[in-house]
């Protein structure tokens, strides 16, 4: 039955495709008592990096038509705590763990794929796409340049573990970029982070968040997430992990077809914890009903002509 | 979790009342905590997208209904008010800490509008045990106090302000309670950022512990989006709380003000 659902990513088995997302899902732990962790295919932990980060001022987060706009500031206990207090107890939940990391500079990505590449986890997700922070980040995810130094010489420092590189969806071409981060040595891409945005009060005429602008996610960007899919399995070769506003398996069985090999689940986590679990059960059924073997057998199967 | 909504009411223009079935969530619940709910009958809607955090106002004496007072301000509230009686609606679980429960003390109970809700249930507690309740209750106008006969059960006095005058006392809140404050052994708060300021500062003048329930606008309420900061202090730092989950109940003497949303 679980055949159905199993995906080789990069080397590694997950159970199923269905993978948390990063900053949506905390470091795993927070959702330990709402649902099984064990089911879940992945977990892609919360964006690490060398140090310990506080994160913006409040207010934070809005709620926007059918989305969410979030500038948290990717805080984050620094890679050390990480390592030492979070990821022993993830370990012990028979989940891949993917683990989100990012750099104010160039040195500081390396150093924190160093550290992270001698550890006990299954992937690294290198974050070049966070909106929401002065310095790096998207920096790094919207001049190809920058986006193929930053993954050549991470990768360098790499022995073990497989590389995703998350798109930034702010730019013009998408496939310039999947197309540089392939070049520099990624093992995959993923795709979509969130889309800048923003909202004003118009009582008080100033912006929701403190930081003015925000990332846009929820199913407000799926038809966007799925289009950038599209356009990178056209582009590139290696495999593209879905991203952007996936509720159910219906949002899933698109992206397989716009190309993906995989998905993350993550603001619908906020919405309801038991939506990825739910969303694997819903895609055994579909798979079962329509005669496919496994789910990756649609990957790119979209009709166009 | 899920139950049958077993009343949605109007109340006035302003707030409504709904009862749920739930034994499984009456059990766990304590006085203070809070639950996110779907504000819409069915999850294919998708906006509004997220659910809503409400503070538990009240419990049946049976522990199998459970109750929230909302006031209807946005796309989700209004939505709320749709929800029709007898059907199956899905929440989380009790969430957050809860307020200290007091035995034998008299104690002072300051609400300013919504912020009311969570007060009721908090002070049938106080009341079980044997506390003196004093129960300050402000709004704008006569259409934000509400409950009137029943908070008159649970407490032993029951003292209402409007600030346009409309029902109780003309003005603020905080005045009557300060004008007492040296009565109580303790007091507990919740309504909006300013009033919660002003009735901390009373307190901590006059060296009176002082609980406030804060409500910032959440995303996932369970630790993880990190959108809900409090900044509180804590020995000699500032250090940063998840309203959500390490919250929503703070030591009013300890909070950052100028930090706090709302
Ligand atoms: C509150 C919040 C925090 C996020 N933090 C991160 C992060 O630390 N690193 C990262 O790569 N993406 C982060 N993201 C982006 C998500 O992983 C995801 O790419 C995006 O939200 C789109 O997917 P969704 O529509 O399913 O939420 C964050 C998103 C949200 C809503
Ligand atoms: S609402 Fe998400 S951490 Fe508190």
């Amino acid at each position: 039955m679980h055949k159905l659902l199993n995906i080789n990513l990069c080397g590694v088995e997950f159970k199923n495709p269905i993978i948390a997302a990063s900053g949506t899902f905390g470091y795993g732990l927070e959702y330990s008592n709402f649902i099984d962790l064990n089911r879940l295919g992945g977990i892609s932990v919360k964006g690490i990096s060398l140090n310990e980060v506080k994160g913006n001022p409040m207010p934070r987060i809005m709620e926007t038509s059918a989305g969410m706009l979030n500038a948290i500031g990717l805080q984050n206990v620094g890679v050390e705590k990480f390592v030492k207090d979070k990821l022993p107890l993830l370990r012990r939940y028979n989940t891949k763990i993917i683990v989100n990391f990012w750099g104010k500079t160039l040195d500081e990505y390396i150093e924190v794929a160093k550290i992270l590449d001698r550890e006990d986890v299954d992937m690294l997700e290198m974050n070049i796409s966070c909106p929401n922070i002065k310095e790096g980040g998207i920096a790094f995810g919207t001049d190809p340049k920058m986006t193929y130094d930053v993954v050549y010489n991470c990768k360098k420092v790499m022995n073990s573990k497989p590389l995703v590189v998350k798109l930034s969806p702010n730019v013009t071409n998408i496939k310039i970029f999947g197309k540089v981060a392939e070049e520099a040595g990624a093992d995959a891409i993923s795709a979509i982070n969130t889309l800048l945005g923003m909202a004003i009060n118009i009582n008080t005429r100033r912006p929701f968040l403190s930081n003015v602008t925000g990332g846009l996610s929820g199913p407000a960007i799926k038809p966007v997430a799925v289009r950038m899919v599209y356009e990178l399995y056209k582009t590139i070769n290696i495999p593209i992990i879905g991203i952007g506003g996936i509720m159910d398996y219906r949002d899933v069985v698109e992206f397989y077809l716009a190309g993906a090999s995989a998905v993350q689940v993550g603001t619908a986590n906020f919405v309801n914890p038991e939506i990825p679990l739910k969303i694997i059960d819903d895609l055994e059924s579909y798979c079962l009903k329509n005669s496919i073997e496994n789910i990756s057998d649609i990957k790119g199967k979209v009709i166009t002509n | 979790m899920k139950g049958i909504v077993l009343k949605n009411i109007k109340l006035n223009d302003k707030y409504y009342h709904m009862i749920i079935n739930s034994k499984e969530f009456c059990l766990k619940v304590s006085a203070g905590q809070f639950f996110m709910i779907q504000p819409k009958e069915f999850d294919y809607i998708y906006d509004p997208l997220l659910r809503r955090p409400f503070g538990v106002c009240d419990i049946d004496d049976n522990k199998e209904n459970f109750s929230l007072l909302y006031m209807v301000v946005g796309k989700g509230t209004k939505l709320l008010t749709t929800i029709r009686e007898g059907v199956e609606i899905d929440f989380s679980q009790p969430i957050g800490n809860s307020f200290t429960i007091l035995k034998n003390k008299k104690v002072a109970i300051v609400g300013g509008g919504i912020g009311i809700a969570p007060l009721f249930f908090l002070a049938k507690e106080l009341k079980k045990n044997s506390c003196d309740v004093t129960i300050y209750f402000g709004g704008q106008s006569s259409e934000d106090i509400v409950f009137t006969d029943e908070f008159s059960k649970y407490s032993d006095r029951l003292v209402i302000t409007t600030n346009d005058g409309s029902v109780g006392i003309k003005g603020f809140v905080t005045k009557p309670f300060e004008d007492d404050i040296e009565n109580f052994d303790f007091v507990y708060s919740c309504g909006p950022k300013k009033m919660l300021e002003a009735v901390s500062k009373i307190s901590v003048e006059h060296s009176k512990p002082v609980e406030v329930s804060l409500d910032e606008r959440m995303a996932c309420g369970l630790g993880a989006c990190l959108g809900c900061i409090v900044y509180v202090r804590e020995g000699g730092d500032v250090v940063q709380k998840r309203c959500c989950v390490e919250g929503p109940i703070f030591d009013g003497s300890k909070v950052l003000w100028e930090s706090v949303c709302r």
